[in-house]
């Protein structure tokens, strides 16, 4: 029976998948730039650069997998980056803080931050969406309030040594704090409450009301954590540049998003993949790497980051969907009546454009120079 | 009334949210060893009224006592912690996780390591394969799958499972347990009710099927309006004189 056999595959299939896609755009990527670059790519130094760029991202990403599994959403936490960076450096050059207590601050001021945002959450009752985004604002008004557009600069050693250090003959400091920081997160994943609860609170928030769960005390947990992470990565960060500006960090949200959502972690939350999220991570820093590699502009990042999120919600919203190709093919699925009117208003849309174009150059008197 | 002393004795139960009132003076009595089954048209009250027992709502006014002892309950799991929990209707299961992760929800089993607590994922999968089979007589297929895979009747042991887990669970409350199910899993699921019946649990039963009523209580609450019409003994009654009392015939006759 070719329906059982199917189902057979998807079951086998099902428990990987979150590797699995990753994993597939990666090779992609890979044998793209084996054919287009592979003498830049491929250099060892290259692929340095690219761990280190993915080490960053890691904390944030193991953090950012307990948030959304719950069904939130953290925006803030490029903005917690780098106000906990000016503050950390604050300490260090103002203040002749030691390093390392500084770096424990830097922990403890991005919790405080994550505490912030998850009481604005359960708390007030403001929409996480708009919580995050409006402390977003917040803490980036803060950070350029503080460093007043200083760049600060040199700092410790061990700040460096976070940032980008490397134990000879393995692998650089800060890829091993990221990885350390997913498996601490896969093993709360699996074996803590805070994990079991994460799942529980996603997949059915009511349910988890009913049987007793804390839910709005580990929804602040979560963020608590995504705040922690996102100091670490503030600064990781800072000793990656080995320094600090109040505008830096300014895509880590999306980013970060990302990389944890095409990891197979559901934005609808229940699901979750810390190994993902490490895929996740890996494949967004390869792609940016590849782009800069292929001299794009900066600023296609921006577009590609965007790309990859919405791409890997509709495959995998696809993916849960049992009845993919509905009664006869995938042409006629399209050639709904609501379709049929949508297709209509894109297309007068376009029109609309169209004859605008058509008339601005038509009674164009040339260009005019703005400044 | 059974010969046997209620465990729980509801007295006087009046609950109103804001000008409305949603019960006015009910009683509710149930006995170990019993099946009640409360029934009554849509907005009766059966709801509210269960909800109070298993503490998820304050009544206005009226005393709850379990064995002659009044009780204030202010949450869900100060029931739980009495020995009143419920089956809703929805089940409140967690689709994503596995049966045994649903069953030790919020209870979870741990061990420690270094004095450190982590969860012992797999002494839970194995008490909750023993809690099914021998006191639900359910085998699941597989013990790994979400539970969103199970067939209804099988999510509805699970969600039973969590329940009578707790050696101390003395009153279990069922909101529509077989409204979701066809008819050989509703017929399992009334045999998994005898089953606790006889453990003597004290169960209360809300439904609107009256046939499962019949076939399975002892006796029957009738509710209307947010007051309590009536208590059969359900083997001196009938489907004509239960469903009179629901719609308020006999008063008219």
């Amino acid at each position: 029976m070719p329906a059982t056999t199917s189902k057979g595959l998807q079951e086998r299939v099902d428990p990987y998948l979150a590797i699995l896609g990753p994993m597939v755009m990666i090779l992609m990527i890979l044998a793209f730039m084996v054919v287009v670059e592979p003498t830049r790519y491929f250099r060892a130094s290259n692929l340095n650069i690219i761990l280190l760029e993915a080490a960053l991202y890691m904390p944030m990403a193991m953090a950012m997998t307990f948030v959304i599994t719950q069904r939130g959403i953290d925006l803030s936490i490029g903005s917690v980056a780098a106000l906990t960076g000016i503050i950390v450096a604050f300490a260090i050059k103002e203040y002749g803080f030691p390093a390392w207590v500084a770096v424990l601050l830097g922990l403890a001021i991005g919790s405080l931050f994550g505490l912030i945002n998850g009481l604005v959450i359960t708390k007030f009752r403001v929409p996480d969406l708009i919580g995050t985004l409006a402390m977003d604002l917040v803490y980036r008004g803060f950070a350029l309030v503080l460093a007043k557009g200083l760049v600060l600069a040199r700092f410790p050693d061990l700040i460096t040594e976070i940032g980008r250090g490397r134990i000879p003959g393995f692998l650089p400091i800060p890829v091993l704090i990221g990885i350390a920081t997913l498996v601490i997160g896969a093993f709360l994943l699996r074996r803590s409450r805070f994990g079991r609860y994460s799942i529980a609170i996603g997949s059915n928030p009511e349910a988890a009301e009913m049987t007793g769960i804390a839910v709005n005390r580990y929804k602040v947990y979560a963020y608590v954590l995504m705040g922690a992470m996102a100091g670490l990565a503030g600064v990781m960060l800072m000793g990656k540049l080995n320094a600090v500006q109040a505008t830096s960090a300014p895509y880590f949200n999306l980013h970060v998003i990302a990389a944890v959502v095409v990891g197979g972690t559901s934005l609808f939350g229940g699901r979750a993949y810390m190994l993902g999220s490490f895929a996740g991570v890996l494949l967004l820093s390869m792609m940016i790497n590849a782009l800069v590699t292929l001299r794009i502009e900066f600023f296609w990042q921006s577009v590609a980051s965007g790309v990859v999120i919405i791409l890997s919600v509709a495959f995998y919203t696809w993916l849960q969907k049992k009845d993919r190709d509905g009664a006869r093919g995938l042409l006629s699925s399209f050639a709904t009546p609501d379709n049929v009117k949508l297709g209509k208003l894109g297309g007068a849309i376009a029109l609309g454009i169209a004859v605008l174009l058509v008339t601005g150059s038509l009674l164009s008197t040339g260009s005019v120079p703005s400044g | 009334m059974p010969t046997a002393n209620p465990i729980i004795s509801m007295r006087g139960i009046t609950k109103r949210f804001g000008g409305v009132t949603a019960l006015q003076d009910v009683d509710l009595d149930v006995c170990p060893g019993e099946v009640l089954a409360i029934v009554g048209d849509n907005g009766a009250g059966k709801s509210t009224l269960i909800k109070i027992l298993t503490g998820v709502y304050q009544p206005t006014e009226g005393t709850v006592e379990m064995d002659g002892q009044p009780l204030s309950m202010n949450s869900h799991s100060e029931a739980i912690a009495l020995g009143i929990d419920a089956v809703y209707q929805t089940l409140a299961l967690a689709d994503h996780l596995d049966p045994a992760a649903n069953m030790f929800l919020g209870s979870e089993l741990t061990k420690s390591f270094l004095g450190f607590k982590y969860l012992d994922n797999g002494k839970m999968r194995v008490e909750a394969e023993r809690v099914l089979l021998e006191r639900l007589g359910v085998r699941l297929k597989s013990m790994d799958v979400p539970t969103e895979s199970l067939s209804g009747g099988q999510r509805q042991a699970v969600a039973i499972a969590r329940a009578v887990y707790h050696s101390d669970l003395r009153v279990l409350v069922m909101d529509e347990p077989t409204a979701a199910l066809g008819p050989q899993e509703t017929a399992r699921t009334l045999k998994l009710i005898e089953v606790l019946r006889k453990e003597g649990l004290a169960i209360v039963l809300i439904s609107h099927s009256l046939d499962d009523v019949f076939a399975i209580s002892d006796r029957i609450q009738v509710m209307r309006r947010g007051r309590r019409v009536d208590v059969v003994t359900t083997s001196q009654s009938s489907h004509q004189e239960v469903l009179g009392l629901i719609v308020g015939a006999a008063d008219a006759a």
